[in-house]
């Protein structure tokens, strides 16, 4: 599904650069759930978000379902990204003026659904995460467990082919982060092809495979 | 979509309050101004078109081409004679009608219900309201003036003289050259629309006036020129652009003008110095071409002045938002990051936020409209009209309200919205990027609003400065404490010796004296030219009597005063100013004696001789040079207008004694005065409207600029709370933090000053070049400006430094 070949991102620095991403390459098929892992400042986020087409790579190849992202105007980036790929954040992001339903139809609205069909999408994932009542609250009367369920909600809600989640337990507690790792291997059990950072050893455990990160390098990806 | 754009953006409007109502209110003062300003032009253009017929209907004027007499522009007359009219009807099939208005010579004696006022009454012809599209209350227009002793009142009038009944066919007595005679109300007219420069009050038959001594001096005479022609043409007619046939008319009736000015002088052209022209009826009120000093009452440039004063207050309250909406953009970014990350493209969130300074500027519009109508009878004041939001007369109104709704929602939002839309959802979500500092441009914007509003400031101050200088400066004659009593058309010959000798019994009395005219605006002026030895000659002419000098303390250079012991002095002595010496190049000592060679042409009556000479004073506005005046006392004029000075102090009792005088020189006619100095100060009404508007302008962008400055300095504020909070743990002083938190803001201040000062100055000197008696420009009046908007700013921005700089650091720190 996803296809790296020697991407590499760097900033200038004065007068040399310094590498973020270095040498990265490896395939990841459809319904698989990777773990990056690794120590703080490896370059897993600036991977993430070039996998998501938010960041572009100085040099390398990305294909993602075969085609050349890295050749693709921001434009047709965007469109791309738009329709194939979701995103949870550590910080879940959510917008604090709209209510937890608002905020899940957003993607939808973006992308033109149609408004009943909206209503029973939104509806089916209220439903599931066991939200309904919460529908009318805006971000800042949840808790942090319940702000990321509506985080996933709404990385969901347009059926996206890949779920990217940078850190998605960083800021819950144990239990709390229990759950939304429940959460994500249900999602996987159902055929979605899941990217996931963490830091947490018992978390990657949920992933079918984990790559470790160093200094921009991949020192090691196990399937299990 | 656009519904949850609306519902996100009331949101953020209500969660913050402060800034929403910064916003709204700016916008809403900007707006109120805006569309006063917008109606008063849309006013101003919208003169005279009401008439059905308009398209075809043209007021006849006598065009001068430059050169003649010396000026330096061609110009338009419209004051012609009566035979034109039948003239262009007979000459021109394309002529379908003709209107002859012959408008109101101040004010006639009218009695109704045996009670006699003063009023205007104007004549035309009966053609009047087949031409014209006013209105008919009452009666039917074709019988409106069927008679020669039928007249129209406006409903006004008809109130005033009959109270609420309908008039129709009851009778009106007007005094026409010295008597009474009864007409009959055939019609009764709705008021004429604000915008309409044909005004009238009383309207009588234009075929009355044949049988009047003026008349009957007028009824074939081509060299009277004292009426109004208007002429309807056959649709289709070409007749307005042909100059040659108008050319070939004019000649036809003026065969020999051209010879006779060339002969004197005043033409040297090859071609023809003068043709009728036809003006479009509604060019006569602001005409975009320029027809002459007589004949577009307004100016156009005046209109578009005005109009951008408003625009720039108006983009004033524009800046505001903008750049309150940058200084804002880090409480908005994450929300930015995060709707481009869930799929927001950049069109949608433009979108979205143009949504939001739509509804902002909607929410203003309407507000603004609601002080604009609270505002308007304050407004008409200053602006001398009566306007009002009617979209039956003026339809244009209601889309300009939307267009400028939408035009102000769009130009204050769509720089935030691009800034806004553009961030970059990485940098942003890692919140790598500092936001929220005024940039370039928006510090641009800033400087732009304090340099228009302190460029405003010190307009105000020097057109006030120019304006008590007028009013203030001797005009050379003692113009406090003098009553004058309107006597036109009275039996003044009469009236005036008993008047005299009953006011004198007064203590208050000092001096009374008469005149043909009055000074000041409105009361009229009149003036002769003739060669003089070969040159044209126009000046200022004066009919006053032998106590006229003293009474108004005028200074005597040479010769003498009018007096009764030489018979001569009714017949031919003149005094003259010293400007008239100037032109005639006499000096004080040469010009006694001296006699106006060509005063009469082809009459044997005694030339004027010089009898004395006066110092020259200011009789008409301080705008122009004093010119060339003479004073007579020629038998055959009279004294419409008496000079009363009185005693300083309370002018009532004397009044009231002036009262009684009138009432048994004259038992039936009404008493009516006024005041020298307020007729003067008259002159300068329209510099006076002009100084108020320019005042509240630039007192309103002030106070819009420092409301976007107080927004500015307390969002800088909030963005430096940790930085603030830090420098406090560290040991700055308030006056430390308070100087760190202002000085940027007033440093645009300080800039604005700067490109402000030279542009004022040159404005201003161009303004005040149209001024013969000027003040001078100082460094200090622009400095006075400039330091009062630097204190306002000062003191706006420090409320908020002072604000930050109290709170409690600790509590700033701990929230991050
Ligand atoms: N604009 C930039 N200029 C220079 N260096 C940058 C820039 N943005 C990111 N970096 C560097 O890139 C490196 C990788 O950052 P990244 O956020 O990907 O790390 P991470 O592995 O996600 O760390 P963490 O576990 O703390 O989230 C960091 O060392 C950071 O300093
Ligand atoms: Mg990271």
């Amino acid at each position: 599904m996803i296809t790296l070949k020697n991407i590499e991102r760097f900033y200038n620095t004065g007068l040399n650069k310094s590498w973020v991403l270095k040498n990265i390459s490896f395939n990841l098929k459809k319904g698989e759930f990777l773990t990056i892992m690794g120590p703080s400042g490896s370059g897993k986020s600036t991977l993430l978000n070039i996998i998501g087409m938010l960041d572009k790579p100085d040099t390398g190849e990305y294909y993602f379902l075969d085609e050349p992202v890295h050749t693709f105007s921001e434009k047709r980036r965007t469109e791309l990204h738009k329709h194939t790929i979701g995103f949870v954040f550590q910080a879940y992001h959510l917008i604090d003026e709209l209510t937890v339903y608002e905020n899940i139809e957003m993607p939808l609205l973006y992308r033109g659904v149609g408004k009943s069909e909206r209503q029973s999408m939104v509806a089916d994932l209220l439903d599931r995460f066991n939200i309904v009542g919460k529908k009318g609250l805006f971000p800042a009367q949840l808790s942090g467990g319940q702000q990321q369920l509506v985080g996933i909600a709404r990385a969901i809600v347009g059926k996206p082919k890949l779920l990217l989640a940078d850190e998605p337990t960083g800021n819950l507690h144990t239990s709390q982060g229990e759950m939304i790792m429940g959460l994500l291997k249900e999602l996987h059990g159902e055929g979605m092809t899941i990217i996931q950072v963490t830091h947490n050893e018992k978390f990657a455990a949920y992933g079918t495979r984990v790559m470790q990160i160093e200094d921009g390098f991949v020192r090691m990806d196990t399937t299990t | 979509m656009f519904q949850n754009y609306l519902k996100i953006a009331l949101r953020n409007l209500l969660k913050q309050k402060g800034l929403t109502a910064i916003n709204v209110l700016g916008l809403s003062i900007g707006l109120a101004c805006f569309s006063l300003f917008m109606l008063y032009a849309v006013n101003e253009f919208s003169y005279d078109r009401f008439h059905d017929k308009g398209d075809r209907t043209f007021r006849v004027l006598r065009w001068w081409e430059a050169g003649f007499a010396g000026r330096d522009e061609a110009g338009g007359d419209s004051y012609l004679p009566m035979p034109l009219g039948p003239a262009l009807k007979t000459d021109f099939p394309d002529v379908e009608q003709f209107v002859r208005l012959r408008e109101a010579w101040g004010e006639n004696f009218v009695r109704a219900n045996g009670e006699v006022s003063r009023a205007g009454v104007q004549f035309a012809d009966p053609s009047f309201f087949e031409v014209f599209s006013f209105k008919i209350k009452y009666g039917s227009p074709s019988a409106a003036l069927k008679d020669r002793y039928n007249v129209v009142l406006t409903e006004k009038m008809a109130q005033r003289l009959f109270g609420e009944s309908n008039p129709t066919g009851k009778t009106l007595e007007i005094k026409l050259e010295d008597k009474f005679e009864p007409y009959t109300v055939a019609a009764v007219a709705e008021n004429p629309p604000p915008n309409s420069t044909i005004q009238f009050d009383i309207l009588g038959n234009f075929e009355r006036l044949y049988t009047t001594k003026f008349g009957e001096g007028s009824l074939n005479n081509w060299n009277r020129s004292s009426l109004q022609t208007y002429v309807l043409l056959r649709p289709g007619s070409g007749l307005a652009d042909n100059s040659k046939q108008l050319l070939g008319f004019y000649q036809k009736y003026y065969p020999d003008q051209k010879a006779a000015l060339q002969k004197e002088g005043s033409w040297k052209g090859e071609g023809a110095p003068c043709s009728f022209r036809l003006q479009p009826l509604r060019e006569m009120h602001a005409g975009m071409e320029t027809w002459g000093e007589n004949a577009a009452e307004v100016d156009p440039t005046g209109i578009w002045t005005l109009l951008a004063i408003a625009a720039g207050v108006l983009l004033i309250a524009c800046i505001n938002f903008t750049t309150l909406s940058i200084g804002r953009s880090a409480g908005r970014a994450k929300e930015v990051g995060v709707r481009k990350v869930i799929g927001g493209g950049r069109g949608q969130l433009v979108r979205q936020f143009l949504t939001e300074s739509l509804l902002l500027s909607a929410l203003s519009a309407v507000i603004g409209l609601a002080m604009a109508q609270a505002l308007m009878p304050a407004f008409n004041e200053m602006a001398d009209r009566t306007l009002s939001f009617s979209l039956r007369l003026y339809p244009e109104i209601g889309w300009l309200a939307v267009g400028l709704t939408l035009l102000v929602g769009l130009l204050a939002g769509s720089y935030p919205a691009l800034v806004l839309s553009g961030f970059k959802p990485v940098e942003i979500l890692k919140s790598k990027v500092r936001l929220g500092g005024a940039n370039f441009f928006t510090k641009s914007l800033v400087t732009t609003q304090f340099v228009l509003s302190i460029g405003l400031a010190a307009a105000t101050l020097i057109i006030v400065q120019q304006l008590h200088f007028m009013r203030s400066q001797n005009p050379g004659f003692q113009r406090e404490n003098v009553v004058v009593v309107d006597a036109s058309d009275t039996d003044s010959e009469k009236i005036y010796p008993r008047f005299r000798q009953l006011a004198l019994q007064q203590p208050q009395v000092m001096g009374v004296a008469s005149a043909e005219l009055g000074l000041g605006e409105g009361t009229g002026w009149s003036q002769s030219g003739w060669a003089y030895q070969g040159k044209q000659k126009n000046v200022y002419e004066y009919f006053v009597d032998n106590h006229y000098m003293d009474v108004l303390g005028m200074q005597l250079l040479a010769g003498r005063n009018f007096d009764p012991k030489f018979a001569t002095d009714t017949i031919n002595s003149i005094i003259v100013n010293e400007a008239f010496l100037k032109d005639f190049g006499w000096t004080a000592e040469t010009a006694l004696g001296q006699k106006l060679e060509g005063y009469y042409e082809g009459s044997e009556k005694p030339l004027p001789v010089v009898v004395g000479v006066v110092k020259d004073f200011n009789f008409r506005p301080f705008k122009e040079e004093v010119k060339p005046q003479l004073f007579h006392q020629f038998s055959d004029y009279a004294p419409f207008k008496f000079f009363v000075r009185l005693q300083p102090g309370d002018p009532a009792p004397a009044l009231a004694a002036l009262k009684l005088a009138w009432a048994s020189a004259e038992s039936e006619l009404p008493f009516k005065y006024s005041f020298l100095d307020e007729n003067l100060d008259r002159f300068y009404e329209s510099e006076a409207r002009f100084s108020n508007i320019i005042g509240w302008a630039g007192g309103i962008s002030i106070f819009l600029a420092c409301l976007g400055l107080f927004g500015l300095a307390a969002l800088a504020a909030a963005n430096r709370t940790k930085e603030i909070g830090i420098r406090k743990v560290l040991g700055a002083s308030l006056g430390g933090i308070v100087g760190l938190l202002s000085k940027d803001f007033l440093r645009l201040v300080a800039l604005a000053i700067l490109i402000a000062a030279p542009l004022a100055w040159y404005f201003m000197q161009k303004w005040l070049d149209d001024f013969a008696y000027r003040i001078e420009l100082h460094w200090w009046q622009f400095l006075a400006a400039g330091a009062g908007a630097v204190a306002v700013a000062f003191l706006t921005v420090s409320f908020q430094s002072v604000k930050a700089a109290l709170a409690n650091p600790v509590e700033s720190l701990r929230s991050e």
